[in-house]
Protein backbone atom coordinates (compact mmCIF):
# COMPACT_ATOMS: atom_id res chain seq x y z
CA UNK A 1 0.00 0.00 0.00
CA UNK A 2 1.41 3.42 -0.94
CA UNK A 3 1.10 6.39 1.34
CA UNK A 4 0.77 9.92 -0.06
CA UNK A 5 4.51 10.48 0.18
CA UNK A 6 5.17 7.40 -1.88
CA UNK A 7 2.57 8.49 -4.42
CA UNK A 8 4.19 11.90 -4.75
CA UNK A 9 7.57 10.30 -4.98
CA UNK A 10 6.51 8.00 -7.77
CA UNK A 11 5.37 11.05 -9.72
CA UNK A 12 8.98 12.18 -9.68
CA UNK A 13 9.87 9.27 -11.93
CA UNK A 14 8.06 11.18 -14.68
CA UNK A 15 11.03 13.53 -14.65
CA UNK A 16 13.08 10.85 -16.34
CA UNK A 17 11.29 10.81 -19.70
CA UNK A 18 10.73 14.56 -19.44
CA UNK A 19 14.47 15.11 -19.09
CA UNK A 20 15.09 12.97 -22.14
CA UNK A 21 12.49 14.91 -24.12
CA UNK A 22 13.92 18.23 -22.96
CA UNK A 23 17.37 17.18 -24.12
CA UNK A 24 16.08 16.22 -27.55
CA UNK A 25 14.12 19.47 -27.82
CA UNK A 26 17.12 21.60 -26.93
CA UNK A 27 19.27 19.77 -29.43
CA UNK A 28 16.72 20.41 -32.16
CA UNK A 29 16.77 24.13 -31.40
CA UNK A 30 20.53 24.38 -31.45
CA UNK A 31 22.35 24.82 -34.74
CA UNK A 32 25.55 23.01 -33.92
CA UNK A 33 27.23 23.74 -37.24
CA UNK A 34 27.60 27.48 -36.64
CA UNK A 35 30.45 28.99 -34.65
CA UNK A 36 28.99 31.61 -32.34
CA UNK A 37 32.06 32.32 -30.25
CA UNK A 38 34.62 35.09 -30.58
CA UNK A 39 37.63 33.70 -32.42
CA UNK A 40 39.84 36.77 -32.91
CA UNK A 41 41.69 38.09 -29.87
CA UNK A 42 43.04 41.58 -30.56
CA UNK A 43 45.15 43.63 -28.19
CA UNK A 44 43.12 46.56 -26.87
CA UNK A 45 44.89 49.87 -26.35
CA UNK A 46 43.00 52.72 -24.72
CA UNK A 47 43.98 56.40 -24.69
CA UNK A 48 43.90 58.59 -21.60
CA UNK A 49 44.98 62.12 -20.81
CA UNK A 50 48.19 62.31 -18.79
CA UNK A 51 47.87 63.76 -15.31
CA UNK A 52 44.12 63.24 -15.12
CA UNK A 53 42.85 61.35 -12.09
CA UNK A 54 39.57 60.80 -13.84
CA UNK A 55 39.82 57.52 -15.79
CA UNK A 56 37.82 58.69 -18.76
CA UNK A 57 39.22 57.70 -22.10
CA UNK A 58 40.43 60.49 -24.34
CA UNK A 59 39.44 60.52 -28.02
CA UNK A 60 42.24 60.96 -30.53
CA UNK A 61 41.74 62.64 -33.88
CA UNK A 62 43.25 61.60 -37.17
CA UNK A 63 44.84 58.36 -35.94
CA UNK A 64 46.43 55.91 -38.36
CA UNK A 65 47.71 52.54 -37.13
CA UNK A 66 49.66 49.89 -39.03
CA UNK A 67 52.33 47.28 -38.40
CA UNK A 68 55.89 48.50 -38.90
CA UNK A 69 56.91 47.97 -42.51
CA UNK A 70 53.35 47.72 -43.75
CA UNK A 71 52.13 51.30 -44.19
CA UNK A 72 49.68 50.23 -46.87
CA UNK A 73 47.93 47.69 -44.63
CA UNK A 74 46.28 50.13 -42.30
CA UNK A 75 44.39 48.85 -39.30
CA UNK A 76 43.07 52.36 -38.67
CA UNK A 77 43.22 55.06 -41.38
CA UNK A 78 42.90 58.65 -40.18
CA UNK A 79 40.13 57.74 -37.77
CA UNK A 80 38.64 60.51 -35.66
CA UNK A 81 37.32 60.33 -32.13
CA UNK A 82 39.10 57.05 -31.40
CA UNK A 83 39.69 56.33 -27.70
CA UNK A 84 40.21 52.55 -27.95
CA UNK A 85 41.96 50.63 -30.70
CA UNK A 86 42.19 46.90 -31.35
CA UNK A 87 45.31 45.58 -33.03
CA UNK A 88 46.08 41.98 -34.01
CA UNK A 89 49.18 40.40 -32.51
CA UNK A 90 51.21 38.30 -34.93
CA UNK A 91 50.54 34.62 -34.17
CA UNK A 92 53.51 33.59 -36.30
CA UNK A 93 56.02 35.42 -34.13
CA UNK A 94 56.70 36.40 -30.50
CA UNK A 95 56.89 40.14 -31.16
CA UNK A 96 54.79 42.74 -32.93
CA UNK A 97 55.45 46.40 -33.57
CA UNK A 98 52.87 48.99 -34.52
CA UNK A 99 53.13 52.56 -35.74
CA UNK A 100 50.67 55.04 -34.29
CA UNK A 101 50.53 58.01 -36.59
CA UNK A 102 48.96 61.06 -34.97
CA UNK A 103 48.12 64.33 -36.57
CA UNK A 104 51.63 65.80 -36.34
CA UNK A 105 53.93 62.97 -35.28
CA UNK A 106 54.39 59.20 -35.06
CA UNK A 107 55.14 56.77 -32.27
CA UNK A 108 55.82 53.05 -32.18
CA UNK A 109 54.74 50.45 -29.67
CA UNK A 110 56.66 47.16 -29.60
CA UNK A 111 55.27 44.15 -27.75
CA UNK A 112 56.97 40.90 -26.78
CA UNK A 113 54.76 38.01 -25.81
CA UNK A 114 54.27 34.29 -25.48
CA UNK A 115 51.31 32.61 -27.14
CA UNK A 116 49.39 29.39 -26.70
CA UNK A 117 46.59 27.75 -28.64
CA UNK A 118 43.23 27.27 -27.01
CA UNK A 119 40.36 25.08 -28.17
CA UNK A 120 37.20 27.19 -28.20
CA UNK A 121 34.68 24.57 -29.27
CA UNK A 122 34.13 21.80 -31.76
CA UNK A 123 32.51 24.22 -34.22
CA UNK A 124 34.90 27.16 -33.80
CA UNK A 125 38.15 25.29 -33.50
CA UNK A 126 41.24 26.91 -32.05
CA UNK A 127 42.29 30.43 -31.25
CA UNK A 128 45.47 32.01 -29.91
CA UNK A 129 45.89 33.50 -26.45
CA UNK A 130 48.81 35.78 -25.65
CA UNK A 131 50.81 36.71 -22.53
CA UNK A 132 52.49 40.10 -22.88
CA UNK A 133 55.98 40.02 -21.37
CA UNK A 134 57.41 43.38 -22.40
CA UNK A 135 56.22 46.60 -24.04
CA UNK A 136 58.47 49.36 -25.40
CA UNK A 137 57.35 52.65 -26.87
CA UNK A 138 58.67 55.85 -28.34
CA UNK A 139 57.60 59.12 -26.76
CA UNK A 140 57.01 61.69 -29.44
CA UNK A 141 53.34 61.98 -28.67
CA UNK A 142 53.00 59.34 -25.99
CA UNK A 143 53.68 60.44 -22.42
CA UNK A 144 53.57 57.05 -20.73
CA UNK A 145 52.09 53.60 -20.99
CA UNK A 146 50.90 50.97 -18.55
CA UNK A 147 49.87 47.33 -18.86
CA UNK A 148 46.52 46.77 -17.22
CA UNK A 149 46.03 43.17 -18.32
CA UNK A 150 48.87 41.17 -19.85
CA UNK A 151 46.67 38.19 -20.82
CA UNK A 152 45.04 38.63 -24.22
CA UNK A 153 42.15 36.21 -24.62
CA UNK A 154 38.65 36.16 -26.08
CA UNK A 155 37.29 38.57 -23.50
CA UNK A 156 36.73 42.26 -24.08
CA UNK A 157 39.23 43.48 -21.52
CA UNK A 158 41.41 46.54 -22.01
CA UNK A 159 45.10 45.52 -22.01
CA UNK A 160 47.20 48.67 -22.34
CA UNK A 161 46.62 52.24 -21.29
CA UNK A 162 48.44 54.90 -23.29
CA UNK A 163 48.67 58.41 -21.90
CA UNK A 164 48.76 61.37 -24.25
CA UNK A 165 49.35 65.02 -23.41
CA UNK A 166 46.56 66.93 -21.79
CA UNK A 167 46.10 70.03 -23.94
CA UNK A 168 45.63 72.05 -20.78
CA UNK A 169 48.86 70.92 -19.10
CA UNK A 170 52.27 72.20 -20.38
CA UNK A 171 54.27 69.68 -18.27
CA UNK A 172 53.47 66.83 -20.66
CA UNK A 173 55.39 68.34 -23.57
CA UNK A 174 58.65 66.52 -22.73
CA UNK A 175 58.82 62.75 -22.24
CA UNK A 176 61.28 59.94 -22.83
CA UNK A 177 60.88 56.57 -24.53
CA UNK A 178 59.99 53.87 -22.09
CA UNK A 179 59.21 50.25 -21.56
CA UNK A 180 56.97 48.19 -19.34
CA UNK A 181 57.49 44.63 -18.28
CA UNK A 182 54.96 42.26 -16.83
CA UNK B 1 28.64 3.82 -18.72
CA UNK B 2 27.46 3.55 -15.16
CA UNK B 3 26.13 0.13 -14.33
CA UNK B 4 24.71 -0.39 -10.88
CA UNK B 5 23.99 -3.96 -9.87
CA UNK B 6 21.36 -4.34 -7.20
CA UNK B 7 21.04 -7.86 -5.86
CA UNK B 8 18.38 -7.57 -3.23
CA UNK B 9 17.62 -10.51 -1.01
CA UNK B 10 14.60 -8.93 0.61
CA UNK B 11 11.88 -11.52 1.11
CA UNK B 12 8.80 -9.30 1.06
CA UNK B 13 7.14 -6.15 2.26
CA UNK B 14 6.78 -7.34 5.80
CA UNK B 15 10.32 -8.69 6.07
CA UNK B 16 12.23 -6.29 8.26
CA UNK B 17 15.48 -8.26 8.15
CA UNK B 18 18.09 -6.35 6.16
CA UNK B 19 19.71 -8.16 3.22
CA UNK B 20 22.67 -6.65 1.39
CA UNK B 21 22.04 -5.93 -2.27
CA UNK B 22 23.95 -5.09 -5.44
CA UNK B 23 22.71 -3.16 -8.47
CA UNK B 24 24.15 -2.49 -11.93
CA UNK B 25 23.25 0.52 -14.06
CA UNK B 26 24.05 2.33 -17.31
CA UNK B 27 24.35 6.11 -17.53
CA UNK B 28 22.37 6.93 -20.65
CA UNK B 29 22.93 10.70 -20.48
CA UNK B 30 25.98 10.16 -22.67
CA UNK B 31 23.78 8.87 -25.46
CA UNK B 32 21.60 11.97 -25.17
CA UNK B 33 24.71 14.15 -25.30
CA UNK B 34 25.67 12.47 -28.55
CA UNK B 35 22.55 13.92 -30.12
CA UNK B 36 23.68 17.44 -29.22
CA UNK B 37 27.39 16.89 -29.79
CA UNK B 38 27.98 13.89 -32.05
CA UNK B 39 31.72 14.38 -31.71
CA UNK B 40 31.66 13.75 -27.96
CA UNK B 41 30.79 10.33 -26.62
CA UNK B 42 30.98 9.65 -22.89
CA UNK B 43 29.83 6.31 -21.54
CA UNK B 44 29.73 5.05 -17.98
CA UNK B 45 28.83 2.10 -15.78
CA UNK B 46 28.46 1.78 -12.05
CA UNK B 47 28.01 -0.82 -9.33
CA UNK B 48 26.51 -0.05 -5.97
CA UNK B 49 26.43 -2.35 -3.00
CA UNK B 50 23.98 -1.83 -0.13
CA UNK B 51 26.24 -3.02 2.61
CA UNK B 52 24.15 -1.47 5.34
CA UNK B 53 20.48 -0.68 5.23
CA UNK B 54 19.98 2.43 3.10
CA UNK B 55 23.71 3.00 2.79
CA UNK B 56 25.34 2.16 -0.51
CA UNK B 57 28.97 1.86 -1.49
CA UNK B 58 29.26 2.93 -5.12
CA UNK B 59 31.92 2.57 -7.78
CA UNK B 60 31.55 4.17 -11.22
CA UNK B 61 33.76 4.06 -14.27
CA UNK B 62 33.57 5.19 -17.82
CA UNK B 63 35.27 6.27 -20.99
CA UNK B 64 35.27 9.39 -23.12
CA UNK B 65 35.92 9.72 -26.80
CA UNK B 66 36.10 13.02 -28.68
CA UNK B 67 36.78 13.09 -32.38
CA UNK B 68 36.63 16.30 -34.39
CA UNK B 69 37.62 16.82 -37.99
CA UNK B 70 36.92 20.15 -39.66
CA UNK B 71 38.54 22.26 -42.36
CA UNK B 72 40.45 24.33 -39.79
CA UNK B 73 41.23 21.76 -37.12
CA UNK B 74 41.46 18.17 -36.06
CA UNK B 75 41.18 17.15 -32.43
CA UNK B 76 40.94 13.80 -30.69
CA UNK B 77 40.73 12.82 -27.07
CA UNK B 78 40.49 9.45 -25.36
CA UNK B 79 40.18 8.97 -21.68
CA UNK B 80 38.75 7.10 -18.80
CA UNK B 81 37.38 8.16 -15.46
CA UNK B 82 36.47 6.55 -12.16
CA UNK B 83 34.38 7.67 -9.20
CA UNK B 84 33.96 6.05 -5.82
CA UNK B 85 31.87 7.00 -2.87
CA UNK B 86 28.64 6.42 -1.05
CA UNK B 87 24.92 7.02 -1.39
CA UNK B 88 22.54 7.52 1.49
CA UNK B 89 18.82 6.90 1.12
CA UNK B 90 16.71 9.70 2.59
CA UNK B 91 13.44 7.97 1.77
CA UNK B 92 13.71 5.72 4.81
CA UNK B 93 12.68 8.68 6.94
CA UNK B 94 9.55 9.30 4.89
CA UNK B 95 8.00 6.07 3.77
CA UNK B 96 9.86 3.18 5.37
CA UNK B 97 11.47 0.25 3.59
CA UNK B 98 10.68 0.39 -0.14
CA UNK B 99 12.58 -0.33 -3.30
CA UNK B 100 12.60 3.35 -4.24
CA UNK B 101 15.28 5.70 -3.00
CA UNK B 102 16.03 9.38 -2.75
CA UNK B 103 19.76 9.46 -2.57
CA UNK B 104 22.31 11.91 -1.34
CA UNK B 105 25.62 11.01 -2.94
CA UNK B 106 29.25 11.78 -2.31
CA UNK B 107 32.06 10.84 -4.68
CA UNK B 108 35.76 11.15 -5.25
CA UNK B 109 36.61 11.26 -8.94
CA UNK B 110 39.65 10.86 -11.15
CA UNK B 111 40.12 11.01 -14.88
CA UNK B 112 42.95 10.60 -17.32
CA UNK B 113 42.68 11.87 -20.88
CA UNK B 114 45.05 11.75 -23.80
CA UNK B 115 44.43 14.47 -26.34
CA UNK B 116 46.07 15.65 -29.51
CA UNK B 117 45.47 18.11 -32.31
CA UNK B 118 47.39 16.96 -35.38
CA UNK B 119 46.15 19.89 -37.48
CA UNK B 120 45.37 23.42 -36.31
CA UNK B 121 44.83 26.41 -38.55
CA UNK B 122 44.08 29.75 -36.92
CA UNK B 123 42.81 32.24 -39.52
CA UNK B 124 44.31 35.71 -39.45
CA UNK B 125 43.35 38.23 -42.09
CA UNK B 126 46.17 40.65 -41.23
CA UNK B 127 49.19 38.47 -40.51
CA UNK B 128 48.26 35.36 -42.48
CA UNK B 129 46.89 32.07 -41.27
CA UNK B 130 48.84 30.28 -38.58
CA UNK B 131 49.27 26.53 -38.82
CA UNK B 132 50.46 24.35 -35.99
CA UNK B 133 49.86 21.02 -34.27
CA UNK B 134 49.88 19.68 -30.73
CA UNK B 135 51.18 16.21 -30.14
CA UNK B 136 49.80 13.76 -27.62
CA UNK B 137 49.21 15.41 -24.27
CA UNK B 138 48.07 13.72 -21.04
CA UNK B 139 45.62 15.54 -18.79
CA UNK B 140 44.68 14.27 -15.35
CA UNK B 141 42.15 15.60 -12.87
CA UNK B 142 40.96 14.83 -9.35
CA UNK B 143 37.72 16.15 -7.91
CA UNK B 144 35.00 15.63 -5.32
CA UNK B 145 31.31 15.78 -5.98
CA UNK B 146 28.03 15.78 -4.10
CA UNK B 147 24.58 15.31 -5.43
CA UNK B 148 21.01 14.31 -5.00
CA UNK B 149 18.85 12.02 -7.05
CA UNK B 150 16.33 9.26 -7.05
CA UNK B 151 15.95 5.65 -8.16
CA UNK B 152 12.59 4.08 -8.60
CA UNK B 153 11.45 0.63 -9.69
CA UNK B 154 9.31 0.80 -12.82
CA UNK B 155 9.14 -2.88 -13.61
CA UNK B 156 10.19 -5.88 -11.62
CA UNK B 157 13.92 -5.48 -11.04
CA UNK B 158 14.13 -2.59 -13.55
CA UNK B 159 14.94 0.84 -12.17
CA UNK B 160 15.31 4.30 -13.59
CA UNK B 161 17.02 7.15 -11.87
CA UNK B 162 18.44 10.61 -12.24
CA UNK B 163 20.88 12.63 -10.21
CA UNK B 164 22.14 16.18 -10.17
CA UNK B 165 25.74 16.58 -9.06
CA UNK B 166 27.93 19.52 -8.19
CA UNK B 167 31.67 19.04 -8.60
CA UNK B 168 34.77 20.82 -7.37
CA UNK B 169 38.14 20.29 -8.99
CA UNK B 170 40.86 19.48 -6.46
CA UNK B 171 43.87 19.06 -8.69
CA UNK B 172 44.61 18.95 -12.40
CA UNK B 173 47.58 18.86 -14.74
CA UNK B 174 49.30 22.22 -14.52
CA UNK B 175 50.15 24.09 -17.73
CA UNK B 176 48.96 21.47 -20.23
CA UNK B 177 49.78 21.95 -23.91
CA UNK B 178 46.10 22.79 -24.30
CA UNK B 179 43.07 22.70 -22.05
CA UNK B 180 40.97 19.62 -22.79
CA UNK B 181 37.66 20.15 -24.46
CA UNK B 182 35.88 17.86 -22.01
CA UNK B 183 37.10 16.13 -18.86
CA UNK B 184 35.49 12.70 -18.70
CA UNK B 185 33.41 12.22 -15.56
CA UNK B 186 33.77 15.87 -14.57
CA UNK B 187 32.50 18.09 -17.36
CA UNK B 188 33.84 20.92 -19.45
CA UNK B 189 37.26 22.31 -18.67
CA UNK B 190 38.02 25.96 -18.02
CA UNK B 191 36.40 26.07 -14.61
CA UNK B 192 37.10 24.55 -11.22
CA UNK B 193 33.45 23.69 -10.74
CA UNK B 194 30.87 21.83 -12.75
CA UNK B 195 27.24 20.78 -12.51
CA UNK B 196 26.06 17.71 -14.37
CA UNK B 197 22.81 15.85 -14.77
CA UNK B 198 22.79 12.08 -15.08
CA UNK B 199 19.99 9.71 -15.94
CA UNK B 200 20.45 5.99 -15.73
CA UNK B 201 18.85 2.61 -16.18
CA UNK B 202 19.40 -0.11 -13.62
CA UNK B 203 18.80 -3.79 -13.26
CA UNK B 204 18.71 -5.77 -10.05
CA UNK B 205 19.66 -9.39 -10.04
CA UNK B 206 17.60 -11.07 -7.33
CA UNK B 207 19.02 -13.99 -5.44
CA UNK B 208 15.61 -15.53 -5.07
Amino acid sequence: MHNPAQTSFRHLRMLFPLLMLATLFLSACQDDEVCEEVTANPLRIAFYLSGQEDETRAPVDSLTVYATGRPDDRIYDRESGVSLIEVPLNPNDNTSEFVLSFEHTNDTITLDYRHDVHLISVECGFTMFYDITDVRYSANQLVSLSITNNRVTNTFDEHIQVFIPDPGNDNDNESEPGSRRK
Amino acid sequence: MTMTMNLSLAAGENDTIFHPSVRVGVDVSGFARQIIEPEVFPIGVSVDFEWRENLFAVAEAGMLRVEVEKETHQYTADGFFGRAGADFNLLQYITGPVNDAVLVSLRYGYSRTRQEAPFIMIPDEYWGDHQTAIEGDIYQAHWIEAGIGLKTEILRNFYIGWSLRGKILLNATSEPEMDPYYVGGFGGSGSNTAMTLHYSLYYRFPFR
